[in-house]
């Protein structure tokens, strides 16, 4: 027995993609601050310590490795950051006193991180509106892997700027 | 340079105690002060990142800023096009640049947190619409679908 074929209606089916439309950019700074990744950008060089790491080692590590902020991590998992900002209004006046206290007295705990795949705006918006300075870099296994700074996000989009 | 929108500046002069410049830099929530001569000419500037070695090496805070201060700054003129303060934030790694007039007297702050305020405010479109921390921890947390 033949089966009689289907009539084909034309409104079954629904291209979801029927009214998209293409992000219409203005200019290439607009389009890399969408379209491009955290990871195509040079991340800065980054330093963690342990929790338990002292004051004044951290303070060393810092000044030895001429960088303005630290992690602090445990087999990867970020724990902490520690920036020059937090020596001026937590360390400075109480140095003495505190030198030998762990770093985990005076770090930001929990702090907030982008993934290597998140865009330049992610970013930009997290240190413009938000006012972190420092963004440490995660991949899919919330590993760290990079830290960013503002400068490194300008350098990228330097190249997208008008003269 | 008339876009950025500037920073204060705090001046000292140079025989100020770091430990003052270090309460200037608190109350306005500032990174850096100016040192500047009695004409408030530039002669130099203190971050904080510069209390690292002040603190290591034991030297007491009630010590003249001068003995502390860096010699290298970035200055760019309130004329200058933006891209001038990244050069000079990439050439000499600094992350203030002091915006001068036409005398050499700091008028402004400025830096990396500037540049990248003024890229977000033009772009508003892409940057202020990003999903915030708050946001995450929302969704992250909501119920049903």
């Amino acid at each position: 027995m033949r089966r009689r074929r289907r009539s084909v209606d034309d409104s079954e089916f629904q291209d979801p993609l029927k009214n998209y439309e293409t992000p219409a950019y203005n200019g290439d700074l607009d389009r890399s601050l969408m379209e491009g990744k955290i990871r195509d950008i040079k991340i800065t060089p980054f330093t963690a310590v342990l929790p338990e790491t002292t004051i004044q080692d951290a303070l060393k590590e810092m000044c030895d490795s001429s960088i303005a902020c630290l992690l602090i991590a445990r087999e990867g998992k970020l724990l902490g950051i520690f920036s020059v900002r937090d020596v001026l209004h937590r360390v400075v006046e109480n140095y003495d006193r505190i030198m030998n206290d762990p770093i985990s007295d005076v770090m930001t705990p929990n702090p907030t991180a982008v993934y290597r795949t998140d865009s330049p705006a992610k970013a930009l918006n997290l240190m413009a509106d938000s006012g972190f300075r420092h963004l440490p870099i995660l991949n899919v296994d919330e590993k760290v892997v990079g830290i960013l700074g503002p400068r490194r996000v300008t350098s990228y989009l330097r190249d997208f700027l008008p003269d | 340079m008339s876009e950025l929108e500037l920073r204060y500046v705090i001046t000292v002069h140079r025989d100020e105690s770091v430990r003052h410049c270090i309460q200037q830099m608190r109350s306005y929530g500032l990174g850096c002060v100016v040192v500047v001569d009695k004409k408030n000419i530039l002669e130099g500037k203190f971050t904080e990142r510069l209390l690292i070695p002040l603190l290591l090496s034991g030297k007491s805070l009630d010590e003249p800023v001068a003995k502390h201060m860096s010699t290298d700054w970035g200055a760019v003129s309130t004329e200058d096009p933006i891209v001038k303060v990244i050069e000079q934030m990439e050439s000499k790694k600094l992350r203030f640049v002091i915006v001068v007039n036409s005398k050499g007297q700091p008028v402004g702050l400025t830096g990396q947190k500037g540049v990248a305020e003024y890229i977000a405010e033009h772009f508003p479109r892409r940057v202020k619409v990003q999903e915030s921390q708050a946001t995450k921890i929302f969704l992250d947390h909501r119920e049903g679908a």
